[in-house]
């Protein structure tokens, strides 16, 4: 027993002791940079977002080390997984979704003043503005304007009806960044059209079952409703099964944000009309080039690039060209 | 908390009425106030909906709509319903819903391509749904009563457990892949109403404006939650497991001396708690076309106060079955109303909250008087 573990003493020693020189050899050999990736939540989304880091990675034979945080959505969650990141010692780039602009401003902090350069991808530190604004450390931060996706949603939603005709929005909790700036930039959308009118907003909490409850009564209120807005999902799933039930399929057009599966075969059913996608994978992508670009010594690079989205209808989902912004992760 | 000690923590409080006219009045309201209240709500919103919006409210269509919306909320409240009366508390409800819509959808999908037929998978997927919730509660029940642990940190703990397992199973995603039968057991009805007609079972085939005007009457949610409701006010008036139930909510104590299998008697009332949150999962996988596992966990609180609002008594011994359905529909009500009047439904929480208070006083106030009543 005790020579069973000497043997394995003397086998660790050894692989301890060749560490060094493997590390040595790799950075000589290719003087690359090593990438953290820590994402917001487990969700298919920030998985989309990986696979296009993975590639970026690939393409430019860098390393990369990712993480999720478990739920629930916040920097209680986040933290310790940052700090794991940080804590190893080997990382000169971080893209990371922050998951709340205030509370991980410090966390992160802490990372730049380790030396490791911090890209914000989806989610933002202070105000998002890394020239003017509050924190200035972070290198860029890549992701959807939601404003722009409220309006681009508006505009299809407009186009789809005429022109004219009353909108609903279905959004998730009060205060949440992101959907609240899909649901404004929405209002601020229906609002270039003098023939369209908005009926108004209500709350779901994320439960499909209170966005049916409440998309049921705004139809009383609204019979001659033309469409509505669902901020994410579960609002436009709960919004689509009261317009059906009220024998409005088709009639009343749902927009849902964001093309996770659910959404996509709920708009080859007809459920819903129109999806308004994010661009994840562009997002990981472009997150890798950044970094290699500023390690090369490239100075001119945006601090702030939105990266635009992908209107999906029953029309173009099978458009290979559109398909590609669909979120899903292959053998999920 | 024994009934004598409640009624003190009452009197102190301040809360006694003196004159005994004052105490019937007040015995009386306590048991009925919820139904006036209920019809308060009813009327208000009748006409405030008319007077500022111009619409109806009291319609076939609002009815309906109100009574699908219940469903899940009073399903969670009713196994909640004999916990609470036998003096426990279940918290895991909300999760284990979700891990319930998540199982049946999960095994529905992986049924279907094995050729044994769309009927067969979704029945198979169901009884997977609603076999999987009461195994949570069963080791509720267990822990609880023969380990004597509370049953507010055994089910808050099993609660965490099946919201893992739930997000295990769907990787945080919402399961899809259900054949058309699902939804149509989730959204079609036993009856049909369209332009005075009245059709059973079998759906009119109308389009266009004429679908509009269609009434679907009893959806199936509505009335397999109705059959439920039924059987457990069955169960509670007429049964000796009802009976033991208060007796248990009453005195644990009492009752285990009285020959009440105290322990066994717990075990079953947490494994029927499963049983009817696992219903409310299954029922949500077939309304919404996919099984996520999130559907129960903004519910767990309103389950709560639709049982509290009925007038079940958080220290256990009393309430009932009507009470709880007229809590969820108190809460049901607030949503669709606010919502129909164009006000920030926002109020309804502090709405909900208030009567939730309410109701707990009213109760407090009963209990100080019949206590009175029996010191005299």
């Amino acid at each position: 027993m005790s020579r069973k573990i000497m043997i394995l003493a003397c086998a660790l020693l050894v692989m301890l002791a060749l560490v060094p020189l493997s590390v040595t050899a790799q950075t000589t050999a290719t003087p690359k940079i090593k990438i953290g990736f820590v994402a917001g939540i487990v969700d298919p989304f920030y998985q989309v977002m990986e696979l296009g880091i993975n590639q970026a990675v690939a393409d430019l034979g860098l390393t990369v080390v990712s993480q999720y945080p478990p739920a629930p959505w916040g920097p209680t969650s986040q933290t310790p997984i940052l700090n794991a990141m940080i804590a190893r010692g080997d990382l000169d780039y971080l893209i990371i979704a922050p998951t709340d602009k205030d509370q991980m401003v410090a966390p992160l902090q802490a990372a730049a003043d380790a030396g490791i350069k911090v890209i914000t991808v989806d989610t933002f530190l202070g105000d998002g503005d890394y020239i003017k604004g509050p924190v200035t450390f972070p290198l860029s931060y890549i992701g959807s304007d939601n404003a722009e996706g409220g309006r681009i949603a508006a505009e299809a939603l407009a186009k789809a009806l005429g022109e004219k005709g009353k909108v609903y929005v279905q959004n998730t909790t009060v205060g949440t960044s992101t959907t609240e700036q899909r649901g404004q930039g929405f209002k601020d959308g229906i609002a270039e059209y003098p023939n369209m009118q908005l009926v108004g907003m209500d709350y779901n909490l994320d439960d499909a079952n209170t966005s049916a409850a409440q998309t049921a009564a705004v139809l009383q209120r609204a019979p001659d409703l033309g469409g509505i807005f669902g901020v994410n999902v579960f609002s436009a799933t709960g919004a689509s099964n009261a317009v059906i039930n009220a024998g409005l399929g088709g009639q009343v057009q749902v927009v849902a944000f964001d093309a996770t599966k659910d959404a996509i075969e709920k708009l080859r059913q007809g459920a819903i009309s129109m999806v308004i996608s994010q661009k994840p994978y562009d997002m990981g992508y472009l997150a890798v080039e950044f970094a290699m670009a500023d390690h090369s010594g490239v100075s001119s690079l945006p601090r702030r690039v939105p990266t635009g989205y992908q209107v999906i209808t029953a029309q173009n989902v099978d458009d290979p060209a559109v398909a590609r912004f669909i979120y899903s992760v292959p053998g999920q | 908390m024994t009934l004598e000690s409640h009624a003190e923590t009452a009197a102190k409080s301040g809360f006694a009425g003196r004159s005994p006219g004052v105490r019937r009045a007040i015995l009386v309201l306590s048991r009925v106030w919820a139904w006036i209240f209920l019809v308060a709500l009813i009327l208000i919103f009748t006409m405030t909906t008319k007077i500022y919006q111009q619409v109806d409210f009291l319609t076939v269509r609002n009815s309906q709509n109100i009574l699908v919306e219940i469903v899940p909320v009073l399903l969670m409240g009713l196994g909640q319903t004999f916990v609470i009366i036998a003096g426990g508390i279940d918290l895991s409800v909300g999760w284990v819903m979700g891990m319930a819509s998540v199982v049946s959808a999960t095994v529905i999908v992986a049924l279907l391509p094995t050729g044994i037929g769309e009927g067969l998978s979704i029945l198979f997927g169901f009884a997977a749904g609603l076999i999987t919730a009461m195994i949570p509660g069963f080791i509720n029940g267990v822990i609880i009563a023969k380990l004597k642990i509370p049953s507010f940190i055994v089910t808050l703990g099993m609660s965490f457990i099946a919201r893992g397992i739930a997000y295990l199973i769907s990787g945080g995603n919402v399961v899809i892949g259900m054949p058309l039968g699902v939804r149509n057991f989730g959204n079609e009805s036993l009856i049909y109403l369209q332009g005075g007609n009245v059709y059973f079972l079998q759906r009119p085939d109308v389009t266009g404006i004429a679908l509009r005007s269609l009434d679907r009457v009893f959806t199936y949610p509505v009335v397999v939650a109705a059959i439920v409701v039924g059987i457990a006010i069955f169960v509670l008036r007429k049964t000796r497991f009802g009976r033991h139930t208060y007796a248990i909510g009453g005195s644990a104590e009492a009752a285990s001396r009285a020959g009440i299998r105290v322990d066994r008697h717990t075990i079953i009332l947490y494994t029927l708690s499963g049983l009817t949150v696992g219903l409310a999962g299954v029922l949500h996988t077939a309304r919404f076309n996919g099984g996520s596992p999130i559907a129960g966990d903004p519910l767990l609180l309103s389950s709560i106060a639709a049982v509290i609002i009925g007038g079940v008594s958080m220290f256990g011994g009393h309430g009932n079955i009507v009470g709880t359905v007229i809590g969820a529909l108190i809460i049901a009500l607030l949503t669709t109303g606010l919502v129909m009047l164009n006000v920030q439904p926002f109020w309804q929480y502090i709405v909900v909250g208030v009567v939730v208070i309410l109701a707990v006083l009213i109760d407090q106030g009963r209990d100080l008087i019949i206590g009175r009543m029996k010191a005299e």
